[in-house]
């Protein structure tokens, strides 16, 4: 009898219309929520364990690559960062779960040449489309099945660095459809950071240079005329110590810093020393190099990141040369 | 100058000076110096020794460490054969025998989708001695080719698509042809590219002696024989067929 009173009074009839929602009104959430607590502020998660650079300023990772590895494409390629020595200690002497950085990984395919599809008008030229897609388990974030601005951004800036180095008037009336998927994607920051003001997604600087030197490798396993196998490098200005002045690095893993000032890609074609992308984040003019360093802090990281992309050039060479007498050894 | 130009090239990788040879496909010329654009072994092809040209330098595409092999065999006529046009790429251009697939017969026209672009020189090699080899011999451009369903998906929206329309059927009495007497769905046809067409469609030409139906199924479903250029017939039910058949050999 007590619970059909409780049922019957005033105030549980003002609960039920509450949680009709209002939609004049801004409503709160429907569920409780919590404050974000990042793992720095937890007692258990030191600063000591932060993820350092043991690589020299100029150092790159190593780079695994290979072509031809999806029979159904006319192209294809595999490239993988070597995860960094952060990640081997870890793993050697695990203090926690989570790994403190993450390594590249990331397939690409090259579709075509192919008819175009009926709604295209005639092009006398080829015609490239780039897709980039993280798979959903790729970041520590997860992602949707459906493109979002980030990967659509990344699509965007790798078919500018290569429409320049394919020679398109070789394939009239043709499509090339060059799909990436991001399987392991780089860090943003040290997972136990919070994201702080001059954060931003650093992670997919390295994730466009893969992806350049993923899809040069299979189009050139395709056999798509270009003028030369365009590479990507990534330079950044790091400061590592609470008001250090700002050092050059080669091949950032931004989980390895504690913060960084701006960063550069390039998309770069070392036969004719010409840059195909550009893309530079951050601010460069507070920057200060050395003293006897003469350049202003945007040719530093401009340089810096030519010089990155030299070294992944190098790898590039490789993959095509071995791919290709793997080819010929087949045949013979 | 020949010790300097690598065996295998890959692109970017500089060949040789433009002044001392001519770049052909595979290649491209960057202020005066040859430059591959293809990985893939790099072939000198001699001038003529009395002309005035330079050696051409290209890139091969086919993945065959001797190239001069598929030539080798008939000695006399491959040095008496007229150059085949350089080929800058994988995909039908005008003049190239393509073999197609029907898939669909129209009043005035006939839709098919290729599958296979031949390459010139062995087509103009068979056309001269035919007893040496068939289009079919020559399997690293098949494999290569871009059109090869093999290196694709199996739909024919994937395929190059082409027409062949009803007067580029056959050379005489082109206003008698009744493009049901001639092709049907899922016949493969030998044919020319004419023309790269419009945005959709190649145009095909079989107005020639060997080109036209190479492989057709009967009514039942038998594989059937040529008995002349405009009959073939079911070998088991004795039912013959009209087509526009390619000559056979």
């Amino acid at each position: 009898m007590s619970i059909l009173n409780v049922f019957n009074s005033p105030t549980t009839f003002a609960l039920a219309t509450c949680v009709m929602a209002d939609r004049r009104r801004i409503n709160g959430p429907p569920g409780g929520t919590r404050p974000a607590i990042y793992a720095t502020s937890l007692p258990s998660i030191k600063d000591a364990d932060r993820a350092r650079r043991q690589r020299q300023p100029s150092e790159l990772r190593k780079i695994f690559l290979k072509t031809g590895l999806i029979p159904s494409a006319s192209g294809s390629s595999y490239l993988e960062f070597e995860p960094s020595a952060s990640l081997a200690a870890a793993r050697a002497n695990p203090k926690s779960l989570i790994p403190p950085s993450s390594a590249l990984k990331l397939a690409c395919t090259v579709h075509g040449p192919k008819p175009l599809p009926r709604s295209v008008a005639f092009s006398p030229n080829i015609v490239l489309t780039t897709h980039v897609k993280y798979a959903p388990f790729a970041a520590r974030k997860r992602k949707g099945h459906i493109r979002d601005a980030s990967e659509r951004d990344l699509g965007v800036h790798l078919e500018t660095a290569l429409r320049g180095a394919i020679i398109a008037e070789r394939w009239p009336k043709s499509g090339l459809d060059i799909t990436i998927t991001i399987i392991e994607a780089e860090d943003d920051r040290w997972w136990g950071d919070a994201p702080d003001s001059h954060d931003a997604s650093w992670g997919m600087m390295n994730v466009l240079a893969g992806c350049i030197n993923a899809a040069s490798a299979a189009i050139a396993d395709a056999h798509i005329d270009c003028l030369d196998l365009v590479s990507g490098g990534v330079a950044a200005l790091v400061t590592d110590n609470d008001g250090g002045a700002p050092q050059l690095m080669l091949d950032t893993d931004p989980a390895e810093h504690r913060s960084i000032v701006s960063a550069c890609v390039v998309g770069y074609m070392p036969a004719r020393d010409e840059i195909t992308a550009l893309w530079l984040k951050g601010g460069t003019s507070k920057a200060a190099l050395d003293e006897q360093d003469g350049r202003s802090g945007h040719e530093a990281l401009v340089d810096g990141a030519v010089d990155a992309a030299r070294g992944a050039h190098m790898v590039l060479g490789e993959a095509v040369k071995e791919s290709m007498e793997r080819a010929l050894g087949q045949t013979t | 100058m020949a010790a300097t130009i690598p065996s295998l090239a890959i692109p970017g990788q500089r060949l040789g000076p433009a002044s001392a040879y001519s770049a052909g496909p595979g290649t491209h010329i960057q202020q005066s110096m040859i430059y591959a654009s293809i990985a893939g072994p790099v072939v000198v092809d001699p001038a003529q020794p009395k002309t005035q040209l330079k050696s051409t330098i290209r890139v091969s595409r086919v993945p065959t460490s001797k190239p001069q092999t598929q030539t080798d065999s008939p000695a006399g006529a491959a040095s008496t054969l007229p150059k085949p046009k350089p080929r800058y790429n994988t995909l039908p251009a005008v003049d190239s025998i393509v073999l197609a697939r029907v898939t669909r017969v129209q009043k005035r026209q006939v839709a098919v989708s290729i599958l296979v672009v031949l390459d010139e020189s062995t087509t103009a090699q068979s056309i001269i001695s035919p007893s040496s080899s068939s289009d079919n011999d020559n399997i690293a451009s098949i494999l290569t080719t871009a059109a090869n369903p093999e290196n694709h998906s199996n739909t024919d929206e994937l395929r190059f698509q082409a027409l062949i329309r009803k007067e580029d059927v056959r050379a005489v009495e082109k206003d008698r042809v009744v493009l049901d007497e001639m092709f049907r769905v899922g016949d493969i046809v030998r044919g020319s590219v004419i023309s790269l067409g419009d945005q959709s469609f190649y145009y095909l030409t079989t107005a020639r002696n060997d080109l036209g139906v190479v492989m057709a199924r009967s009514e039942a479903g038998n594989m059937m024989f040529p008995v002349s250029w405009k009959e073939m017939r079911d070998p088991v039910t004795e039912v013959g067929e009209q087509r526009k058949v390619a000559r056979p050999f």
